[in-house]
């Protein structure tokens, strides 16, 4: 690379992948913030998905899971174990997807209607929505949590590696101006 | 290349694993400090609470003779059956009016109660109903317990439809020692109350405020 040049290639690929970041960090900390509100609805839709007999399990659910989502929102926004976090997240919502697919389902042979017509409140933290449309949100969501796994969003980040004390050189996501 | 990158897989673990430690201990944190927060202990569905339609995936809903879905069956009639399995009964919008102009209402003997959250009772409910959210119970014993006990009839409601609250607030009445045969829980709830043009009261219990005040 010559000296003195932008690489506007690298530039907007570091600013894009930290909009990615914050926005993915604001996504959580939105729904996060929007269950932990109202934890007894919450809990109500939690209570929908019949997972556990417990009331004490349930109820643990109901009560961490919602700033669980704030606390990993806030460490995306700040860059802070950015890929921790994020594999966490992937972790998250890959079992949350298929059980918001098993109820469609359900809905779906249940009330004789196409499968994208059914909608629902998930308990995703946005409300009533239509199946398909909330899929799609979550495989995005997955996607930018994989784009973030892989090291990309490093830009402005207070601590991208909480753990690991120096990054080597030349590593995927390592993007220098 | 893959050597190297076993190490980065190592790091990227164990700092997930930080993430979801330090993170659980701020969750159950945040829960014990906010006003909101849930208690773990505390069942905040009694026995016998939770309405089929919404508690369980549709698929699952019970048969019947002819081999159909249940909601194929008439709403009002299945929610009947379901009270009546919980040992209690429904109300209709119609039964709901009548002890509504009771001369009782207004001498405390037939008393309404609002099973939904403090922000919706604000919103809008039926003038004089009795605020009882059932999931934060302890806030409104002191009020509700002595009326009740006083009453003849009591109406439990909270947003009708798919709501369950109702059901809910009116076994936690029962299980505090409330007569089974005085509870009436109003399967059309304040959505079916506004809709037909019904008084609706905001604010607090007896603010003054309505909308809709000549029916």
């Amino acid at each position: 690379m010559k000296s003195g040049q932008p690489n506007w290639n690298r530039i907007a690929l570091n600013l894009s992948s930290v909009l990615v970041r914050w926005m993915l960090g604001a996504v959580f900390l939105y729904t996060g913030l929007s269950k932990a509100l109202h934890p007894v609805d919450f809990l109500k839709l939690v209570r929908q998905y019949d997972l556990v007999q417990s009331s004490l399990v349930l109820n643990s659910i109901a009560a961490a899971l919602p700033w669980f989502e704030i606390f990993c929102g806030l460490l995306l926004l700040a860059g802070v174990a950015v890929r921790g976090t994020a594999l966490t997240l992937m972790l998250m919502l890959v079992p949350l997807t298929v059980l918001v697919f098993h109820r469609a389902l359900a809905i779906e042979s249940a009330l004789a209607i196409p499968f994208c017509a059914v909608k629902f409140d998930c308990g995703c933290g946005t409300g009533v929505v239509f199946i398909c449309a909330k899929l799609l949100e979550n495989f995005l969501l997955i996607l930018l949590s994989g784009w973030l796994l892989a090291g990309y969003g490093r830009q402005f980040s207070l601590r991208f590696d909480l753990i690991k004390p120096h990054p080597r050189q030349g590593e995927v996501g390592e993007i220098r101006e | 290349m893959a050597t190297g990158r076993l190490p980065a897989v190592k790091w990227v673990l164990l700092e997930a694993a930080f993430v979801v430690v330090v993170g659980a201990v701020f969750a159950f944190a945040a829960n014990r400090v906010s006003p909101r927060g849930l208690a773990l202990t505390r069942n905040y569905f009694p026995e016998g609470t939770g309405r089929l339609v919404s508690a369980t995936p549709l698929a699952t809903l019970p048969q019947n003779a002819a081999g159909t879905n249940s909601m194929a069956l008439d709403p009002a009639q299945l929610l009947a059956a379901e009270l009546k399995e919980k040992g209690l009964q429904l109300a209709d919008g119609s039964q709901a009016v009548q002890l509504f102009h009771d001369p009782r209402f207004k001498q405390g003997t037939v008393v309404f109660v609002d099973a939904r959250g403090e922000q919706h009772y604000r919103e809008g409910h039926i003038p004089g109903a009795y605020e009882f959210d059932p999931y934060r119970p302890e806030k409104y014993f002191d009020a509700v317990l002595p009326v009740c006990k006083a009453a003849e009839q009591i109406v439990v409601y909270c947003n009708g439809g798919d709501c369950d609250d109702s059901e809910t607030a009116a076994i936690l009445l029962r299980d505090v020692g409330i007569a089974n045969q005085k509870l009436l829980v109003y399967g059309g709830g304040i959505t079916e109350w506004a809709t037909n043009g019904l008084p609706v009261e905001l604010g607090g219990r007896n603010s003054g405020s309505l909308r809709n005040p000549n029916k």
